[in-house]
């Protein structure tokens, strides 16, 4: 039996467009829960403490979902990790390794930061007197280390683009060539923006989610809180464009490198670049145009189809200008790579998607019978022993 | 070589990976065993109108959820982080293989969250039987990711019929002589443990002993079945093994004693819950279950890491070696040079290294390429120096340098330079669970040189000196 050719990896077990396809899915669904931990945390527990009565209630009912959305967005993240390994390891591995400390603290941190939000979320429904100043320093650790965890992902990814700085890097970060796993991109001028600008995004999505909460879970709170939501969702929204598109612009304009700027300004991608700048006004100018109207389901359902549109052409773009940025590595493109179709498998798992798609139909279905309003308040308190 | 490799001081860096996946396993066995307790024990409570029970049991599962959806699930996640950056090449090497394998236990995963959140969150909301239906789609759909990874993890011990290029495919490689013995084994494990963590937390968490002796009478079965499953499958483990994975049990002797120390845990665990549950329900004071669960944990931690041990020299039998290179691989590096590295296409990492901190011993006529002869004109210390690149990236997978995890300078007391090239160049002789040498005769000598430079000298005081 002759062992595995040194030249000859198993080839990709599926057609390159479907890599893409789920890699792109998956980080767009993981983008939703994680931008509303992202920034939505930081904010919950700022105006927890300095917010009025209103804004305080916004904050209780964030956080108090916040276990299942960061449950959701942890889950939903493995997807587009999957994917990368499997088409974009030369690139991926090399950048992580170096970084790698940092890469495993992710890991270090995301364990305390979800713990952190269900002790907070434990002061806030033990009743008065119970928001013990433990219980706030977690939330308040919790959303630190969301936005470290955050800084560290856009030092990783790009790393993985930026194939030039690695030599430099192990140079620095290395005992007879083998990596320390201490460096961190913080060279690259790309960095900086990229960060920043999902914080944009971020703001976006928590604003969609603040009108979503109000018109479908926020029934008890009364049309006052409504009306304060839509409100809160409006200067969410105008705060996220004018971020993103003050980071966006400074990403774009500032650290593009040529061939990708010229990709990027070429018709077709012209029309996908600009789109995906102009998007981000979408739903703060729908907030802004219906202002004066009462908050709905047309508009809350409006307001999150448009913000869904943003993270895909955001999802969509990125992938795009990664797999120009890699061309140095994989040469010619990373979509040549060799592929060989395991329709077997392939087969095996999206009938078993499909099945599962129906299940979690079925269980939703039932949560629909259980009552009008889901209690989301579940195990806030600590375990029994 | 194909990848930068990580130094981790002191333990080296598959150490970790080790730490996290035994800290995994022993949340996410009980992450499967105790969702099986949660659908059959609600079922109960639900058809006795056990209120009382009923209540522990909601109790339990918020212990549940929060053990096994926050540590359990990152630690998971933990594990690919640690794996890609410890071993890439083996990583890569079974992501390709079996991406759809992780997709399809990424669905049951996805399954397992949400059932698990909707169990806990709407106890009480839902109607009888849909709770507990709820709660065996968690079950079931648990049970299934244990297989599904079962298949994968059990590939790396011995991929079967999948090594042969004329049956290589994704069913092969899954269905491998290992995957059933250690399915066995692990739902064997996964209804020991949590049986073990169930009496642990009832014994603290409840007052009344009714409960008490009901938990532990009804436990005490699935608990009792885990350990035969556990031996039938270690059996079976045992059976199946590549022929070096045999002799590297029977050859170290630290695995001869954790090999042994399995065996006594096991044995005690199932006499405790003879003892115990079985037979004197209520025996269960917080006392005898923590030393249930103790004991309970020491063996199945001892268990993980004979397993990873055994694979030795290879991460994946006969297809990667621990120091992340490929069998077919070794003759082309023993005649292209281990820095220069075998793929044609591409620098590696430890060339382009050398390139830049030694230009003096690339070739002339082509810059990217290192000419080893060169290596024996340096001086000595920049031989030593490159003996280190080589040691990093062709020992450090297992071995420390001065001290720690089979530290290398630990076993080299009072060896002679030359004995150091003798063994270099005849590594995998010897000892049959270390990889082939693949590098050059020069980057033998200044590996050897090396080795002289951090052996320490023979202790004093022997007798004869």
């Amino acid at each position: 039996m002759p062992p595995l050719d040194a030249t000859q990896l198993p080839a990709l077990p599926a057609p390159f467009w479907f890599i893409q396809f789920f890699k792109v899915l998956g980080f767009l669904l993981h983008m939703v829960p994680m931008n509303l931990w992202y920034v939505g945390v930081p904010l919950a527990v700022t105006l927890y403490v300095f917010g009025g009565e209103r804004a305080r209630r916004w904050s209780e009912r964030l956080m108090v979902q916040m276990p299942i959305i960061v449950a959701a967005g942890i889950n939903l993240g493995i997807v587009p990790l999957l994917f990368l390994q499997l088409a974009y390891a030369k690139a991926f591995y090399p950048a992580t390794i170096l970084m790698a400390w940092f890469w495993l603290a992710v890991i270090g941190m995301l364990i305390p930061a979800y713990y952190g939000v269900y002790i907070y979320v434990s002061g806030m429904r033990d009743g008065a007197g119970s928001m013990t100043v433990w219980r706030r320093a977690a939330g308040w650790c919790s959303a630190v280390m969301f936005l470290v965890i955050g800084f560290i992902f856009a030092n990783a990814m790009s790393l993985t683009t930026n194939a030039a700085a690695w030599p430099d890097l192990l140079d620095r970060h290395s005992v007879a060539g083998a990596a320390t796993g201490t460096a961190l991109n913080v060279a690259d001028p790309s960095l900086w923006p990229r960060w920043l600008l999902m914080l944009g995004l971020a703001l976006l999505t928590t604003a969609a989610w603040t009108v979503l909460d109000a018109v479908w879970l926020a029934g008890k709170e009364g049309g006052a809180y409504q009306r304060w939501a839509q409100s809160w969702a409006l200067r969410l929204a105008l705060a996220g464009a004018v971020w993103s598109t003050v980071t966006g612009a400074w990403y774009l304009f500032g650290t593009w490198r040529p061939t990708v700027f010229k990709e990027m300004f070429a018709f077709p991608a012209v029309i996908l670049t600009v789109l995906t700048a102009v998007s981000c006004w979408g739903p703060g100018a729908l907030l802004w145009a219906t202002r004066r109207k009462a908050l709905n389901w047309t508009l809350a359902g409006s307001v999150v189809g448009l913000q869904a549109g943003v993270l895909a052409l955001n999802a969509i773009s990125r992938q795009i200008v990664q797999n120009i940025e890699l061309r140095d590595v994989f040469q010619p493109s990373v979509a040549a790579q060799p592929t060989a179709p395991d329709w077997g498998p392939m087969a095996l798992f999206l009938i078993v998607f499909l099945a599962g798609v129906g299940v979690l139909i079925w269980l939703f279905a039932q949560l629909a019978k259980a009552g009008p309003e889901p209690s989301l308040d579940g195990p806030a308190e600590p375990p029994a022993a | 070589m194909h990848y930068p490799w990580w130094y981790v001081p002191v333990i080296t860096a598959p150490m970790l990976i080790a730490a996290v996946s035994i800290v995994h396993v022993l949340v996410s066995h009980y992450a499967v065993g105790g969702g099986l307790f949660l659908a059959v024990e609600t079922a109960h409570a639900y058809r006795t109108k056990d209120r009382e029970y009923l209540a522990y049991l909601k109790g339990h599962t918020k212990f549940f959820v929060w053990l096994t959806v926050v540590f359990g699930a990152i630690t998971g996640v933990g594990i690919w982080w640690t794996i890609g950056l410890a071993s890439p090449l083996a990583t890569e090497v079974l992501i390709r293989t079996f991406v759809f394998g992780w997709a399809t236990e990424y669905v049951f995963f996805v399954l397992e969250i949400t059932a698990a959140f909707i169990f806990l969150y709407y106890w009480g909301r839902l109607p009888e039987k849909t709770h507990v239906a709820v709660g065996w789609i968690y079950a079931v759909a648990a049970w299934i990711s244990l297989v599904l990874i079962t298949g994968i993890t059990s590939f790396m011990l011995h991929p079967g019929a999948w090594l042969d290029p004329a049956t290589r495919s994704f069913w092969s490689g899954f269905f491998n002589p290992q995957f059933l013995p250690q399915t066995v084994a692990r739902t064997g494990g996964a209804l020991l443990l949590s049986s073990l963590y169930v009496y642990l937390h009832a014994s603290i968490a409840l007052k009344e002993q009714r409960l008490r002796d009901l938990i532990a009478a009804r436990s005490a079965r699935p608990a009792l079945l885990g350990a035969l499953l556990i031996l039938a499958g270690g059996a079976g483990w045992y059976s199946f093994m590549p022929e070096s994975a045999k002799a590297a049990l029977a050859a170290a002797a630290v695995l001869n004693v954790l090999a042994a120390l399995i065996f006594v845990l096991t044995g005690v665990v199932f006499v405790l819950l003879y003892l115990g549950p079985y037979r004197n329900p209520g025996w269960l004071s917080p006392g005898f279950a923590g030393a249930l669960v103790l004991f309970g944990v020491a063996a199945f931690s001892t268990g993980e890491f004979i397993r990873e041990a055994v694979r030795k020299p290879y991460v994946i039998y006969n297809v990667v070696f621990g120091n992340q290179i490929l069998p077919n691989e070794v003759a082309e590096l023993r005649s292209r040079g281990y820095l220069e590295g075998a793929r044609p296409e591409g620098r590696s990492w430890t060339n382009a290294y050398i390139a830049r901190h030694f230009p003096q011993v690339m070739d002339p006529a082509n810059p990217t390429r290192i000419d080893e002869k060169k290596f024996l004109d340096l001086p000595r210390s920049e031989q030593i120096k490159i003996g280190e690149v080589l040691f990093q990236y062709h020992c450090n997978d297992c071995h420390a340098v001065h001290w720690g995890y089979s530290a290398v300078a630990m076993m080299l007391y009072g060896r002679t330079e030359d004995m150091h090239l003798d063994m270099i160049e005849n590594l995998d002789r010897a000892p049959f669970f270390m990889p082939p040498w693949a590098g050059t005769r020069e980057e033998a000598k200044v590996l050897a040189a090396y080795l002289a430079s951090i052996s320490p000298p023979r202790p004093g005081g022997m007798v004869p000196q």
